[in-house]
């Protein structure tokens, strides 16, 4: 955790009794989970999956660079599903902040069904009943697709709070300069809102990047799918999956880490207090 | 097919799925608040590896996709002679990912509680285990009551995760992709399990709000 915190605070520095006793517990803590750990690897060497033609594959460079390719396709799908989302969210949004009831309704009866349906029925529905229709997609689009509508409820609502975020004297002060609405919106109001919800956006690829796990129900070649032909390659099913969902966690910790680092620097500069606030990201992990 | 045809065939098979998903969901989510709140009390007890595996917990379960939990404990698991029934390895993944995100909203919800009111319990003598269990813990659920409505919803729509193994009963997501590979269910069959989905979560959101509105503390 970088940004101070509450747990900072919970406690004043410790007196010589109960720096002893903090230190023995923190002896029985360490000794506890070194003893998970040990309990961790041993039933791995009990049950043979540190035997050497479980890894040594991951020693050769073709085998990185498939999972490589793989991980390419996630992602450019997870990429190309997010632009999608933001397109789509930021047409919700305008659609909910205009005042025609009718164009309000609709998006917000979009919204609030996309946020609310999981995204496996989403891909279920473009795997299963899309082609029915006659509509051929490829399997990149059979899995982008319905990852982006799945998120794009969720960017909606992060985009109007973070219009709503934009305080109201920038608004009268356009209007009062004779700005169109559409100008002001544009020129003013977006502007201000997009960089207050470029984190919530950066949480939002994470979504979709886990969303793209599910590349293998339509068989799209990414690093599931990929992963999936080493193990049959090579009969190694703990290893592959482990090292594979091990890239996966880090780059998504990666992106949230960078997440929060630009919103606590957005937080930073305390020159106006409406804006400390961010919006809750997203109801869908 | 008929959304009439539909419901007369697999009427009873809607129901099952949505009390199955409705279980789920409860189940995940009490076991999710009660390990959130563990995990949460570790993360800020004063002793330093507790308080990194914490967040080394939480950052694991944040950052994990769904399948990839559910696939490791399903397919590799058995490889260390871990085999679990299909239900349980779903529960399990169900309930580890919305616990790392419950225990972040409590984190958030606790950073609200000023620093005074820390600073009044140690100076009336209150112990780290009287101050959290009446002074953070109470105060950061009450601020946390709408992020936890939106863990509830999310915990309902990772419950689709079950649909990825053959679990009985069937789920919503895994019933309509059950029809429409044995008939051709067609959108309405994706339509009704969608509006059950999007039904609960309204009526989540609803009593979410209604409780924020009782509990909230205005600062």
């Amino acid at each position: 955790m970088t940004t101070p915190s509450i747990r900072d605070l919970l406690y004043e520095p410790p007196g010589p009794g109960s720096r002893r006793r903090i230190r023995i517990f923190t002896g029985i803590a360490l000794l506890l989970l070194l003893m998970l750990l040990f309990l961790i690897l041993r039933q791995f060497a009990l049950t043979g999956q540190f035997a050497p033609r479980y890894w040594s594959f991951f020693t050769r460079i073709t085998t990185w660079r498939f999972l490589g390719v793989g991980l390419l396709t996630t992602l450019e799908s997870a990429l190309t599903g997010s632009a999608i989302a933001f397109l789509l969210g930021f047409l919700l949004m305008r659609g909910k902040l205009r005042r025609n009831p009718l164009l309000n309704s609709i998006s917000a009866v979009l919204t609030q069904f996309t946020r609310g349906v999981p995204t496996l029925l989403f891909i279920y529905f473009f795997f299963l009943v899309v082609p029915q229709s006659g509509i051929k997609l490829s399997a990149f689009w059979k899995i982008t697709l319905p990852c982006a509508v799945s998120a794009c409820g969720v960017v909606a609502e992060a985009l109007r709070s973070g219009v709503n975020a934009v305080p109201k004297g920038q608004t009268e002060a356009a209007l009062s300069l004779g700005l169109t609405e559409t100008r002001l919106f544009y020129k003013v109001v977006f502007p201000q809102a997009i960089r207050f919800v470029i984190p919530s956006l950066l949480a939002e690829l994470v979504i979709v990047l886990k969303d793209t796990t599910f590349a293998y129900i339509v068989t799209c070649a990414d690093l599931m799918q990929n992963a999936k032909v080493l193990i049959s390659n090579y009969d190694a099913m703990l290893s592959v999956y482990l090292v594979v969902t091990v890239i996966y966690i880090l780059i998504n910790f990666l992106l949230n880490k960078l997440s929060d680092r630009l919103a606590a620097r957005m937080h930073q500069p305390p020159a106006d207090k409406n804006q400390t606030k961010a919006p809750h990201p997203s109801d869908k992990y | 097919m008929s959304i009439s045809a539909l419901l007369s065939q697999y009427g009873d098979r809607y129901l099952t799925a949505l009390f199955t998903t409705w279980k789920l969901t409860a189940l995940s989510f009490l076991g999710a608040f009660l390990i959130g709140i563990l995990i949460t009390v570790i993360r800020v007890c004063p002793i330093k590896p507790l308080r990194i595996s914490g967040d080394f917990y939480v950052q694991i379960f944040r950052n994990i996709p769904g399948a990839c939990l559910l696939i490791l404990l399903v397919y590799a698991l058995p490889y260390l002679k871990l085999t679990f029934p299909y239900d349980t390895c779903v529960l399990i993944a169900t309930t580890l990912i919305p616990s790392a995100f419950c225990s972040e909203h409590l984190m958030s919800g606790m950073n609200t509680i000023s620093p005074g009111q820390i600073e009044a319990a140690r100076a009336l003598g209150l112990t780290f285990p009287q101050m959290i269990r009446r002074i953070i813990i109470p105060q950061a659920l009450r601020s946390s009551v709408l992020p936890m409505t939106n863990l509830l919803v999310a915990t309902m729509l990772t419950t689709s995760l079950a649909s990825q193994v053959p679990m009985r009963p069937m789920e919503l997501t895994g019933l309509v992709s059950y029809i429409n590979t044995h008939a051709t269910g067609g959108v309405t069959a994706f339509a009704i399990s969608a509006a059950l989905y999007c039904a609960t979560a309204l009526v989540i959101g609803l009593i979410g709000s209604l409780i924020d509105r009782k509990v909230r503390i205005l600062r």
